[in-house]
């Protein structure tokens, strides 16, 4: 039942914001999404109560209503600790994301309405176990995304859109490609719990399993298949940028994981080796690419393709470690970025300008929105404390446990790209908080207002509480990630 | 039967109107006509029968397919009252509508070649003079007798296909023709073979697949807007019944002899519509191809050959015609309040009119096949049809195909959203408000809910 409110809530909140005056939209949106952060907060006490019981089922609550008879088609929903985890990290960035767009002004209404349409495409998603309401809910979470860009973005924003749509349709085709690819080699079933014990003969998935991991790596900025995530970012508003990163490349991962490697072990085994190269390039040239950026927009963009690597990289290594820290890796990025881009969307709403050379000093008139930014990059490059250490550090460890010398060559690279990260980071964060301030109207600017403060403290607390406890994290996704490692190493062990 | 029975006695009501002076009455009879034999169709749900020695046979197909068209016929007479207020034509127009409608429901119903052909030729004699009714524009006169000359040529083919096929069986009935295919091996003969795919041709003009399609653009673009709406919904949903019907109750048994050719025709229109539509500044144009575009997809259908095929082709055209006839409406209104149906003219739609765009914004998801609307549902309801009887590789087209279409409705989307807008306010009366919210609310329904309508026949 706490699914299905939790798709239906902000389907809620976006009908009332259109029946609603435009000026109470602001405060709807917040309501709703803060609501649906203490739904999530709920939920995941509930999940902790029923694990602690001993109920040790795969997915909890999980509740299955025909949907489309004709077709196999079911209304299937429930959750693990890794969906649990996901629904959690939606809820921070959503409402943070509403908090910052608090000054929207041009098509307000509107502008609320698709971020929390947005929002209700990435939790349907999370809790789908059918994999057609699973292909559904990507799809719905496109759409809005495209609207956000092609609007409200900034410089080249139809073009950015448009790569954006395209590319996200073009992998969300390769999914359903694979999706179907299963359906009919199955017998007709959709349900990922019957997939998961249905032996799909390794010769379909040989062929099905790269359309599949592709088409949602495409989400995930697989290598080649990144140059959606430079424009997309740079263009969009805020709230979009923050969305864009912390959610919706995280759909890529999850469907790898979940749908891709989860139903098709084999050919999963098989394919290993080349994921790992893609995740060791992407990792690689994502960090030297960010090295040359000048707009803060761009280096966070970049960053993130490099980041999102490791969680194709743990992903791709399928130990039990590299897996969880593939997870772990999902939600400190998500967070993370999500933090990094509400504060450079701060800083440009004052400053009018994205690039690391005109900026300079800003730390001294404001001290708060620099912390902000100081924080997420020190997150970012993987400072002991915050969540991008632990996720990072379990994902090299369980890289180095793939034994291998092409895979232990990985993980050094992979290693090797945080020193280049320091480099950008601290670079970036040097020049444009710290020294003299450049330009003398910047001396008269103000610091965070009330909502951005509560969404950078939001997004910062959930960062702070991974970093520093990240044990209960951890335990509530290794269950999940023992499930889909346990599939992997059972075909190990049949070899 | 009955059905067909009102909507003649309707036409010649139309006809006579005139001599009598209730041509005032004229649109409400029509609309109380339509809903009268749309209900009389109804009635003969499950209830089928086989008439006048097998000429014609009422099935739930028929049925269902007959209530499309009588239902989409009724929404698209009410959102063109202003074609029909020229007091010259408004009696013809009505009754030529009305006979083409009949031409339509005997091409659903025919279980004999000769009424294939008069249901097509009964059809395609209306649509001649509808597509040139705008008689002072020279582009509508070209599109009549483009549309009569190619679909002149197009009647010739089919003509030749029959005597070809009667030849080689001495049947003119569907059930006698297909056991004599599939009983006494007839398949290897050259009349066969000839003449199924001289109809074959025939009706992939009638349907605008390509490489049978150059007609369609400039019909289209010059026939006045609703008769446009008219030819792209309610004739291309009857000529795909009639296509799907002749070739999957009569033709089944020797899919060697023309799958391979339709597989080619499917991709061939599927790829060649939507990549032509991304080049058209103009909107009606612009439907034009993705209209012969959804005319591939469609043929997926007909290739599938199995259980959910139908339905899927039911769905298909459902989904397809509500979102398309929408389309039009929102055409009409826009263009008839700026004078062009130039793409331009939609920039800033949003603000002028947001219940106009966001209508527009649920046509356009549903052309382009995303959820949650018919379009979606329809064209994975095609798609897994025919991947079932294996055309992988022909549906990897046609989701390449919907990539590419994604492309053009989006930039309809966009421009929806444009700053620079041309001042001008686009009115909607209440008529239209309620037809456009109406038809939106089904599209997305049917997207929510597609379990209404799958798997009906």
């Amino acid at each position: 039942m706490v699914l299905t409110i939790l798709v239906a809530l902000p389907l809620l909140t976006a009908l009332i914001i259109a029946l609603s005056p435009v000026k109470l939209t602001r405060m709807i949106a917040m309501l709703g999404s803060g609501l649906q952060l203490i739904l999530s907060l709920v939920l995941l006490q509930n999940f902790l109560s029923e694990r602690n019981v001993g109920n040790n089922a795969p997915f909890l609550f999980e509740s299955n209503a025909s949907w489309f008879p004709a077709l196999h088609i079911n209304f299937h929903l429930g959750v693990d600790g890794i969906s649990v985890a996901m629904i959690l990290l939606t809820a921070f960035v959503v409402f943070a994301g509403v908090l910052v767009s608090w000054k929207v002004e041009k098509m307000t209404k509107e502008f609320f309405l698709l971020l929390i349409i947005l929002s209700a495409g990435a939790y349907g998603f999370f809790i789908s176990l059918d994999l057609f309401l699973l292909f559904f809910f990507l799809e719905v979470a496109v759409i809005p995304k495209y609207l956000l860009i092609g609007i409200w973005g900034s410089g080249k924003k139809e073009y950015s859109a448009n790569k954006l749509a395209l590319m996200l349709m073009g992998g969300s085709a390769l999914v359903l490609v694979g999706i179907l690819g299963m359906y009919f080699s199955s017998g007709g079933s959709f349900d990922l719990v019957n997939l998961s014990t249905f032996h799909i003969p390794e010769y379909v998935q040989k062929i099905f399993f790269p359309f599949l991991f592709i088409g949602f790596g495409v989400f995930t900025a697989i290598f080649p298949f990144h140059t959606w995530v430079p424009d997309g970012h740079s263009s969009a508003p805020t709230a979009a940028s923050m969305f864009l990163a912390g959610i919706s490349m995280k759909l890529g991962g999850y469907g790898c994981l979940r749908v891709a490697t989860y139903l098709m072990p084999e050919a999963a085994h098989y394919y290993s080796g080349y994921i790992v190269l893609l995740a060791a390039i992407a990792i690689i040239y994502g960090a030297f690419a960010t090295m040359m950026q000048t707009d803060l927009k761009y280096i966070n963009a970049y960053s993130s393709v490099s980041h999102c690597g490791f969680v194709l990289l743990g992903i791709g290594m399928m130990t039990k470690t590299a897996i969880t820290g593939a997870v772990l890796q999902m939600v400190s990025h998500g967070l993370m970025t999500a933090l990094f881009f509400a504060a450079i969307g701060m800083l440009y709403e004052r400053t009018h300008t994205r690039a690391v050379k005109d900026l300079g000093g800003l730390m001294k008139m404001m001290p708060f929105i620099s912390t902000v930014f100081f924080i997420a990059g020190l997150c970012s490059l993987g400072l002991p404390g915050f969540s991008g250490f632990v996720a990072e550090m379990t994902v090299f460890v369980g890289s180095w446990e793939r034994s291998g010398l092409f895979y232990h060559v990985a993980t050094i690279l992979a290693c090797m790209s945080i020193v280049v990260t320091a480099v950008y980071i601290l670079r970036a964060t040097g020049q444009s908080l710290m020294g003299p301030v450049k330009n003398e109207n910047f001396n008269g600017l103000s610091d965070a207002q009330w909502n951005e403060k509560l969404a950078a403290v939001v997004l910062i607390s959930g960062i702070v509480a991974i970093g520093v406890m990240p044990f209960w994290l951890n335990d509530l996704v290794s269950p999940g990630t023992e499930a889909i490692y346990n599939q992997l190493s059972r075909i190990a062990l049949l070899k | 039967m009955t059905t067909l029975i009102v909507l003649s006695a309707l036409g010649l009501v139309c006809l006579f109107s005139e001599i009598l002076g209730f041509r005032k009455l004229l649109h409400p009879i029509v609309l109380i006509g339509l809903l009268a034999s749309f209900v009389t169709n109804l009635m003969d749900w499950n209830n089928g029968a086989h008439l006048f020695n097998e000429m014609v046979v009422i099935d739930n197909y028929s049925v269902a397919f007959m209530g499309l068209m009588i239902g989409i016929t009724f929404i698209w007479c009410l959102m063109s009252p202003d074609f029909f207020t020229e007091p010259s034509s408004e009696t013809d127009h009505f009754a030529l509508i009305v006979f083409a409608l009949i031409g339509t429901m005997v091409m659903v119903t025919f279980a004999n070649m000769i009424m294939l052909f008069l249901g097509i030729e009964i059809l395609s004699i209306a649509l001649y003079i509808l597509a040139g009714s705008h008689k002072t524009k020279l582009s509508s006169n070209e599109a009549a007798l483009k549309y009569f000359l190619m679909g002149s040529f197009a009647t010739g083919f089919l003509l030749f296909g029959i005597a070809l096929i009667y030849g080689a069986t001495g049947s003119f009935n569907l059930a006698a023709i297909s056991s004599m295919i599939s009983e006494h091996h007839e398949q290897n003969s050259v009349m066969i073979v000839a003449g199924i795919l001289m109809m074959m041709i025939a009706l992939a003009f009638k349907v605008s697949a390509a490489p049978f399609h150059f007609w369609a653009p400039d019909v289209y673009q010059g026939a006045p807007t609703v008769i446009t709406a008219f030819m792209s919904t309610v004739v291309k949903t009857a000529a795909f019944a009639a296509f799907y019907r002749l070739f999957i109750h009569t033709f089944s048994a020797s899919p060697a002899i023309w799958a391979p050719t339709l597989m080619i025709i499917s991709g061939l229109t599927i790829l060649v519509g939507n990549i032509t539509a991304v080049y058209q500044t103009n909107f009606k144009r612009m439907l034009a191809y993705s209209s012969i575009s959804h005319a591939g997809y469609m043929v997926l259908a007909i290739l599938a050959m199995n259980q959910s095929a139908s339905s899927s082709l039911m769905f298909y055209a459902t989904a397809y015609s509500i979102s398309s006839i929408t389309a039009f409406a929102i055409l009409l209104l826009v263009s008839h309040q700026t004078g062009s149906d130039e793409i331009r003219s939609f920039n800033g739609l949003a603000k002028q009119n947001p219940f106009l765009s966001a209508v527009t914004l649920v046509a356009m998801l549903s052309l382009a096949g995303i959820p949650p609307t018919a379009g979606f549902f329809a064209k994975y309801y095609i798609f897994s049809a025919a991947i079932q009887n294996g055309y992988l590789g022909l549906v990897l087209i046609a989701i390449l195909g919907s990539l590419i279409g994604v492309f053009y409705y989006f930039r309809i989307i966009i421009a929806l959203f444009k700053s620079e807008s041309e001042e001008k306010e686009i009115k909607v009366n209440t008529l239209f408000r309620v037809l456009l919210l109406v038809t939106s609310l089904a599209a997305l329904a049917l997207g929510i809910a597609p379990g209404m309508l799958a798997g009906l026949i």
